[in-house]
């Protein structure tokens, strides 16, 4: 028999997922949304992160100066992959760019994961070290609420510069309407690597909140990709509020899934779902 | 033959390079390996060239589908009873239908490349999944060993080891689709994709039923990577969930098609020989890296080598005033290749 305690348990640690995975298909989604480049090596920025602060720990740094360190690295690395990669990328237009940018993004990926291997080959984590906090008569893990609430300030605070900031709304103009933004003086290659970076220190983010709560290494990197890929199907490639909704909604169903059905069930109902969202709403990832 | 089989003497060379080349190699169970691993992915390349090449349809699912026809082939042999020969053509077509339905459905709601390929990656990863999941059908990841098809009788009978007539087989399969590659390109149904290619609305206005050739085109793909899959599987007398991921066969398949050249009749076999060769010399000097070096090589052909070998080299000696006539660059390259 499953108990009130164990559901409202499970909902956190499944917010908790889903706030790492809404975090990863809002990467996604701000860089096709902006560029039309669906970021197939999103998932290993997450776990570079994640691995490079785990190992920053381990020299004795401290957990905030080492995730910092950990993120810091990942935004200089997008910037590189941005001014480099992705400028060949932008070179070609339309269909064209975007299946050039899905090969170079997973060759990208491809190499990441190939380099890694030979150096960081083991599991990593980033414990909190929080206690377990107690509702009535739930106890849920401190790491899954940090996670969470983390999670909405950052997400809050992206929300709040695309919407206040003159940058964010030159940003959401090339969303709209891309010549209408060069026509007012807006140029989109520099916003485009202004968000490239934001959207990979998301990611960062992403993945070290989920080193937090469980072992990353290098082979979760195209997992993490996949996740991402599911929720911005799902939610909609262009939305970021529909990808945080998504981004949740999964992180519930598959947490969920995982405690009653196990867990390779749970992961192709992941899939499927994707699957299903293709099929009946193919709209969401063109237009 | 020419009538019916445009350049079949060339194919006919090409697979004589093939039949002989494992004679200098007989005793080296290595090497047959690398032959045969070679074709296998210029199959998985052949497959790849008719869906995306000249259908706009990016499969990535191929080790999925793969994997669909190696377990398939091996269950249906062991619950019926029959010989797996049997059992090879019913998974081979249950893939097929599988690769029809994608294509119908992607065909009937007009999906664009970039749907098809993230609609098959997501099947992808759900193949993979249910393989490691289905214990109870697949053996989970530890897997189990896969010495179908009575090889081994043969090989005793004809005195070579049994890898060696693997490989033969492996061999007739690739002529086999070789021979329907270029019979298809060829016929109506080669006409129908170029047009469908060129401008699906205009085709659709004079009368080519898209929906119909692009479904016939998944339905061969599919039969051909279940085939791939299948051998793939024999040839390492084992099989595991690991045969069949992403990585393992898709982007491989996907850097032969684009070294060898898309939409080249040669481009398969070609790329399959460059990347087994950089693979084995990866297995000798650089094994750890050998990840690292075809993701960059994805990169690479993709933002400056998109046309494959076979066009650059016939470029390079028409460059040189060197006339060769059509797609000798191609045999060439095999000719180095299957020497090695």
């Amino acid at each position: 028999m499953v108990t009130i305690s164990t559901l409202a348990a499970l909902a956190v640690d499944g917010l908790a997922f889903g706030a790492s995975l809404a975090l990863l298909g809002v990467g996604i989604t701000l860089v096709y949304g902006l560029g039309e480049v669906l970021n197939l090596a999103i998932g290993a920025f997450a776990v570079i992160a994640a691995i490079l602060a785990s190992l920053l720990i381990d020299q004795g740094m401290s957990l905030p100066v080492a995730i910092a360190g950990g993120l810091a690295f990942v935004g200089v690395f997008g910037l590189v992959v941005d001014r480099t990669l992705l400028s060949l990328v932008y070179r070609s237009d339309g269909e064209e760019r975007i299946l050039i940018g899905i090969f170079t993004t997973l060759g990208l990926t491809v190499l990441l994961e190939g380099v890694m291997v030979n150096y960081v080959s083991s599991q990593y984590s980033l414990p909190l070290g929080l206690d377990p906090i107690r509702v009535g008569a739930a106890v849920v893990t401190g790491t899954s609420v940090a996670s969470i609430v983390i999670a909405a300030v950052v997400l809050a605070v992206l929300f709040l510069f695309l919407n206040r900031t003159f940058l964010g709304k030159a940003t959401r103009t090339i969303f709209q309407d891309e010549r209408g933004a060069r026509l007012v003086g807006i140029n989109p290659r520099k916003i485009r690597t202004l968000v490239f970076v934001l959207s990979v220190l998301v990611a960062g983010l992403a993945g070290v909140l989920a080193a937090a709560r469980s072992n990353v290494s290098v082979a979760t990197s195209f997992e993490f990709t996949t996740f991402a890929l599911i929720v911005s199907i799902v939610g909609g490639v262009r939305s970021l509020v529909g990808a945080v909704v998504a981004g949740l909604l999964l992180g519930l169903i598959n947490t969920m899934a995982n405690f009653f059905v196990g867990s390779y069930f749970a992961t192709i109902i992941l899939f499927g779902a994707a699957i299903v969202f293709l099929l009946f709403r193919p709209e969401v990832m063109s237009s | 033959m020419s009538d019916f089989l445009p350049g079949g003497r060339k194919l006919a060379l090409v697979g004589l390079l093939f039949v002989l080349a494992p004679l200098p190699v007989m005793g080296s169970g290595y090497f047959v390996g690398v032959l045969s691993r070679t074709l296998l992915f210029a199959l998985f390349a052949i497959a790849l060239n008719i869906v995306f090449g000249h259908n706009d349809q990016l499969f990535l699912f191929m080790g999925g589908l793969g994997g669909i026809g190696a377990y398939t082939t091996a269950l249906i042999a062991d619950s019926v009873g029959v010989s797996a020969w049997l059992a090879l053509p019913v998974a081979a077509v249950i893939a097929g239908l599988i690769g029809l339905s994608v294509s119908w459905i992607s065909a009937r709601r007009s999906f664009t490349v970039i749907l098809i390929s993230i609609l098959t990656l997501n099947l992808q990863l759900v193949f993979s999944e249910a393989f490691i999941g289905a214990r109870g059908l697949t053996g989970g990841s530890t897997g189990f060993p896969y010495e179908l098809f009575t090889l081994s009788g043969i090989a005793e009978a004809a005195g070579v080891p049994t890898a060696v007539v693997i490989y033969y087989v492996i061999l007739a399969f690739f002529l086999a689709a070789m021979v329907l590659y270029i019979w298809l390109i060829n016929s109506k149904y080669g006409i129908a994709f170029e047009a469908i290619r060129e401008d699906e609305m205009a085709a659709e206005s004079i009368g080519i039923d898209v929906v119909r050739y692009k479904s016939i085109a998944g339905f061969i793909a599919g039969v051909i990577i279940a085939i791939a899959g299948t051998l793939l599987a024999r040839e390492a007398t084992y099989i595991t969930p690991s045969i069949f991921t992403f990585l393992a066969v898709d982007v491989i398949a996907l850097v032969v098609l684009i070294v060898g050249g898309i939409r080249q009749t040669y481009g398969p076999i070609v790329g399959a020989v460059i990347v087994e060769a950089i693979e084995a010399i990866l297995g000798t000097y650089a094994a750890n890296w050998r990840t690292a070096i075809f993701g960059a090589l994805l990169i690479l052909l993709f933002l400056y080598f998109r046309s494959g070998v076979i066009v650059k080299a016939q470029e390079f000696l028409e460059d040189r005033d060197v006339s060769l006539g059509g797609g000798n660059g191609g045999t060439a390259a095999v000719d180095t290749g299957g020497d090695g």
